[in-house]
């Protein structure tokens, strides 16, 4: 974390908490307001085993900022009624900040979600790191980019809501 | 009084009736294992666009049977059971990579990706008559259709061509017509249902579930669907109109086709027993299916490009594929819900009912419409036989 200074750090931390928020208390407008307004805003949720072999394919590519918001249209929507629901907590542990250029900073955190179905019992759903690019402006700090890497090999089960 | 058949299941007399403790039976998935996946059918394990390097190597279960598919120096493909030739084993842990020699830690045995044994250390002091040349990795039978990898571990299996039937030449469709895929990535996961649930429900296509369709005013075109009458194999082939831009998603390109038109209609296989394969919009799809036990069904969801695309094409099937198809995906994150429900609705007493396109209760039927839940019928005619149930007579 050297270099980056003591408010930076607590602006993304203030971020993520932010982000865990929004997710575990399913206010999808929150998620997408913890990301950046340009439309090349990016969030991917990708196996580590796509990643580590440059295998593109994702569980969640939403490169542009109106796939982001296209997704709350899944969510809130398109699926709305057929899948069993489920909650989540979110646990992140920021392990790097590195300032990469004027107000950007690359972020590091290892993440694990807890996920309770509906009338069932609390298990880990998907561990992994969150390797991000966080801009601080006057508003705050936002997501520039936002990647999921999961190690869980093979999920638990079909999946609703973002990592 | 109906007759009591195996395992005390009476199976119903109407053709179109299905005994719901199938799906949740534990004592049966041993029997299945024996008879269905170690017995005479020819079950997928990897598509050649998945190991395009020599020296590549994928590991896949036949059922509970680890395999080793290779790319050899040679050039050729080779299927191998997944275990040391000396004390079996597990030879390979990894689910893929590239390696030009596989060495089993145990007694430091060393294999080459041909399957022949190259090294064994202190074999001086092995048994009389001891020669590397007998013992390379043991084999189960293979064969390939457009570049899919299928194997069976019985002799008796039919050729793969014969095993395949009426489907052909739709399964050559949907691999883009020649099977020169490569690989773009998994999506794996694994559903809490029985492989029979999942295979009941994946290929059969409910346009009533799919919220999407509608919302998105997405009319499916003219299309046919037609099973195979031994296995139950089943096809689809679809005419699909270009979907209309709406406001209920911003970025269109999720569901626009791009390219040919020739080539716009969906197309969808059913293999027996487990795998489906599609080619929808932009996608090409294998799901590799394995029934790890009675209520727990991985799928591996294998995604390709043609070895012909541009980068342009291959961005665009990237990002279709994740976001459209999979356990996450708009059109078919509901499929996955109902796999959990139908395997949890299944421990209720009776019979699932299939009723679209019910002619008789007696026949298989030969005309099967699009939307039709006819299509599994012959399947499980074919799994009753094969299980051993024999049919109430009243």
């Amino acid at each position: 974390m050297s270099g980056v200074s003591i408010e930076v750090i607590a602006q993304i931390d203030a971020l993520q908490a932010d982000y865990v928020h929004a997710l575990d208390h399913r206010d999808f407008q929150g998620w997408v307001d913890t990301f950046d307004t340009a439309p090349d805003t990016a969030y991917f949720c990708i196996s580590a085993e796509n990643a580590d072999s440059n295998l593109p394919i994702a569980l969640m590519y939403d490169d542009t900022r109106e796939r982001i918001e296209d997704r709350v249209t899944f969510i809130e929507k398109i699926w709305s009624g057929t899948y069993q629901d489920y909650r989540t907590r979110h646990f992140i542990q920021r392990t790097r900040c590195k300032k990469i250029a004027d107000n950007t900073y690359a972020v590091e955190s290892n993440f694990s979600i807890i996920y309770t179905p509906e009338s069932g019992r609390s298990d880990v759903q998907v561990a992994g790191v969150y390797q991000d690019e966080v801009v601080i402006n006057g508003s705050g700090a936002r997501f520039k980019s936002k990647k999921a890497v999961y190690d869980t090999t093979v999920l638990p089960r079909y999946i609703v809501y973002p990592f | 009084m109906a007759e009591l058949s195996n395992f005390g299941i009476v199976w119903p007399k109407n053709i179109n009736e299905v005994p719901k403790e199938v799906f949740v039976r534990k004592d049966l998935f041993e029997v299945e294992q024996e008879r269905i996946f170690r017995g005479p059918e020819w079950h997928p394990v990897a598509h050649v666009g998945e190991l395009p390097n020599p020296g590549d190597f994928k590991t896949f279960p036949l059922g509970t049977v680890p395999l080793l598919i290779t790319h050899g120096q040679d050039g050729a493909y080779r299927v191998f059971y997944n275990a040391c030739s000396h004390r079996s084993n597990q030879l390979e842990t990894a689910t893929f990579g590239n390696k030009t020699e596989f060495e089993c830690p145990y007694h430091r045995w060393l294999f080459n990706p041909e399957g022949e044994l190259i090294g064994c250390p202190n074999s001086k002091e092995f048994s009389p008559g001891f020669k590397r040349e007998d013992y390379p990795l043991a084999q189960p039978r293979m064969e390939m259709f457009c570049g899919l990898i299928f194997v069976t571990m019985r002799a008796e299996t039919p050729p793969l061509d014969e095993w395949l039937g009426e489907v052909k030449s739709t399964f050559r469709q949907a691999m883009g017509g020649d099977g020169r895929l490569k690989l773009l990535g998994y999506q794996k996961v694994s559903y809490k249902t029985n492989w029979k649930g999942y295979n009941d429900n994946d290929g059969y296509h409910a346009p009533l579930l799919h919220t999407a369709f509608t919302l998105l005013n997405w009319q499916g075109g003219q299309g046919r669907q037609y099973s195979d009458l031994v296995r139950g194999h089943l096809g689809f082939e679809a005419d699909l109109s270009p979907v209309p831009k709406s406001d209920m998603i911003k970025d269109h390109s999720l569901v626009e086709y791009k390219g040919d038109p020739a080539n716009m209609g969906s197309r969808l296989i059913q293999l027996f027993p487990t795998m489906v394969i599609t080619r929808h919009l932009n996608i090409f799809n294998i799901r590799f299916a394995i029934a790890r036990g009675a209520e727990d069904t991985e799928v591996h969801y294998a995604y390709f490009c043609h070895e012909d695309d541009d980068e342009e094409m291959i961005k665009h099937r990237v990002r279709q594929a994740s976001n459209l198809l999979g356990p996450c995906g708009m059109i078919s994150m509901e499929d996955a819900s109902i796999f959990h429900r139908i395997h949890i609705g299944s421990g209720t007493p009776g019979n699932a009912i299939f009723q679209k396109g019910v002619k008789s209760f007696d026949t298989l039927p030969d005309d099967i419409k699009q939307n039709d839940e006819t299509g599994n019928l012959a399947r499980w005619e074919y799994y009753r036989k094969v299980m051993g149930f024999e049919r109430a007579q009243s």
